[in-house]
């Protein structure tokens, strides 16, 4: 887009002259390094065709200095450039802001990947601009584009580290992402830098901080079941040389059993989280659950 | 004795994250000094300052969220710290051991300041009132209303007779403490206003707003003496010398600025930070500075004398 931008702001048929000096030029040069290579080995190029060389790249030479001679006074490059910048500047961000309110319309409508196309045109014009970034993670969050829309955030946090709706917005695409503490953090920066914004408690810290506990308490859980499932495997209670009859034994197995028990109710809970924070376990009902769809693949294959 | 400002220690990686706020104290017995910071990663650090390095003495965890807020009682033994879930915590420096836990209420508590005679300890809150809780009994004593909005910052006049409180709106109030009663309402600054600190003859008052302007009042007439510019964005702390020469700034461009309180100049600018400062303070006799920000390092200068 900028590029497109600069060869229509420049006056094209002088610069098109410029370039074609510059061709020329660099033809020259790839010539009488050729030259010097032949120099080299200089035995087995005939002394014609060296003369012949010779006298191209004279040509070559004379038609250059007539082109340059020709075109000098005439453009002052220096300053020319220099102007032409500043309108192209300006430009810039007027054309930005026209496409950042053309996609804000759109995505108003609804027509969000429209308006990313749009915001990602007016990044290309101004790539500091954090409010682009911003909006696109907004859209990019609603879209379900879970990885982009936190990429974006970051580079509105990166670029505006004092916004706060910048550290919102991306604690908010953490989340979307399943980082729940990273989430918890940013939220905490935002209200650091605004701590008055009552919604950034209410509803962002603490549905984060309410996820936060109920991914802690599923983790713990998972260790409890795995811990269980251990000790159903190892029992030392269990000697080799034994008297089934003894009462040793009698109690290991008893205990087995206890363990057996632990292990299956651990796996019948679910960590819930009730609307008030709480953590709660329940017993999951899972008496008319179906067997696994894999068994049903095996006994097709045989 | 140095007699230019230069840097003198430098603590890297001193916290896991972000450090929002420091404290520097000294113990009245054995006067050794001791610096406290409070961070984003929900723990407040306990150092020794001896032989011109810092110590990690304790790391106190018990805080859920980050830690807005610390300040240490005047006689050095006891630390008050403040997070974002609103819990204020009462520690014991020696033992690193918390003895109080109070609950503000939701959002209800931000800096935390401690009495000049360590008694009380005052925070503000989101509906504009000021909390004083005792140190003893761990409840809340008093309640200061100034009718106005969240409450950022809070300073006790080191004479014992005022109150100041900074609002997010910009809004400064000051209180006399014998009678509660709301002195003066200055309409300081438009943007909110991050921190505050009287003069060590309680003259004095300096402000300092994310309008990037320091203020400075007279406090008796509540006439505005000065307004000085310099930091390129937020002014996120001020602290006055205990000598009454300087006070000192930190921002969120990075910088930490010494100011001269009779000629209010910029008399030196610190920029070794790499990222926002959010808190700088004097240590007790004014000899040196602290500071620390969003780059999780601890900075110690030297202040001449």
């Amino acid at each position: 887009m900028q590029q497109h931008l600069g060869a229509e702001a420049f006056s094209s048929s002088s610069i098109t002259n410029h370039k074609g000096k510059v061709e020329r030029s660099v033809n020259a040069c790839i010539l009488m390094a050729s030259f010097g290579w032949k120099r080299k080995v200089g035995e087995k190029v005939s002394k014609v065709a060296v003369q012949l060389f010779e006298a191209e790249a004279e040509a070559e030479t004379e038609g250059e200095e007539e082109v340059r001679g020709g075109g000098e006074d005439e453009v002052d490059w220096l300053h020319a450039i220099k102007r032409r910048r500043e309108v192209l500047l300006e430009d810039c961000a007027s054309k930005s802001k026209r496409l950042k309110d053309e996609g804000s319309l759109l995505a108003e409508e609804g027509r969000h990947w429209e308006a990313i196309k749009k915001w990602d045109e007016a990044v290309q014009l101004t790539p500091e601009d954090a409010d682009l970034y911003e909006m696109k993670s907004q859209v990019l969050t609603t879209l379900q584009e879970v990885f982009p829309a936190v990429q974006a955030a970051e580079m509105a946090a990166k670029l505006r580290p004092l916004w706060w709706e910048a550290w919102q917005t991306l604690g908010r695409a953490q989340l979307s992402l399943g980082e729940v503490d990273l989430a918890v953090r940013s939220f905490q920066v935002a209200i650091h830098l605004r701590p008055a914004e009552r919604p950034l408690w209410e509803d962002d810290l603490s549905w984060a901080q309410k996820l936060q506990r109920q991914s802690r308490a599923t983790c713990k859980k998972a260790k409890e079941e795995e811990e269980a499932r251990q000790q159903l495997l190892q029992a030392p209670e269990l000697i080799p040389d034994y008297d089934f009859e003894s009462d040793e034994v009698v109690a290991a197995c008893a205990t087995i059993a206890e363990r057996q028990k632990r292990y299956d109710s651990l796996r019948k809970t679910t960590v819930l989280i009730d609307s008030s924070g709480t953590v709660v376990t329940e017993v999951e009902d899972r008496g008319d659950r179906t067997p696994p769809q894999q068994q049903f693949v095996k006994v097709r294959g045989l | 004795m140095t007699t230019q400002y230069s840097i003198l220690f430098k603590q890297e990686h001193a916290h896991d994250d972000a450090i929002w706020t420091t404290a520097w104290g000294q113990n009245e017995k054995d006067r050794t000094e001791t610096i406290i910071t409070g961070s984003l990663d929900d723990t407040v650090k306990v150092w020794k300052w001896s032989d011109e390095k810092l110590e990690l003495q304790w790391t106190l965890e018990n805080h859920q969220l980050g830690v807005v807020s610390v300040d240490i009682s005047h006689n050095g033994t006891l630390a008050a710290s403040s997070s974002l879930d609103a819990n204020i915590r009462l520690w014991d420096l020696e033992s690193g051991k918390q003895i109080k836990s109070m609950d503000a209420g939701p959002v209800d508590s931000w800096t935390v300041a401690f009495s000049p005679d360590s008694r009380y300890i005052a925070t503000g809150s989101h509906l504009g009132k000021v909390n004083i809780f005792g140190v003893d009994s761990g409840k809340k004593e008093h309640s200061l209303d100034t009718r106005g909005k969240f409450i950022l910052s809070i300073a006790y006049s080191p004479d014992g007779k005022y109150l100041a409180s900074g609002a997010i709106d910009g809004i400064i109030n000051i209180f006399d403490i014998a009678t509660g009663k709301l002195l003066h309402t200055l309409e300081g600054h438009a943007m909110p206003i991050r921190s505050l600190t009287f003069s060590p003859d309680s003259q004095l008052l300096v402000t300092a707003s994310d309008d990037g302007y320091i203020k400075i009042y007279d406090v008796q007439h509540a006439n505005l003496a000065g307004t000085l510019s310099g930091h390129g964005s937020w002014v996120l702390n001020v602290a006055f010398s205990p000598d009454h020469t300087h006070f000192v700034s930190s921002s969120s461009d990075k910088s930490v600025k010494v100011w001269d309180a009779s000629s209010r100049a910029c008399v030196n600018t610190f920029f070794d930070h790499q990222d926002q400062v959010w808190s700088v303070k004097y240590n007790v006799d004014g000899s040196k500075i602290v500071s620390a920000g969003d780059d999780r390092a601890i900075h110690i200068y030297d202040c001449p004398m």
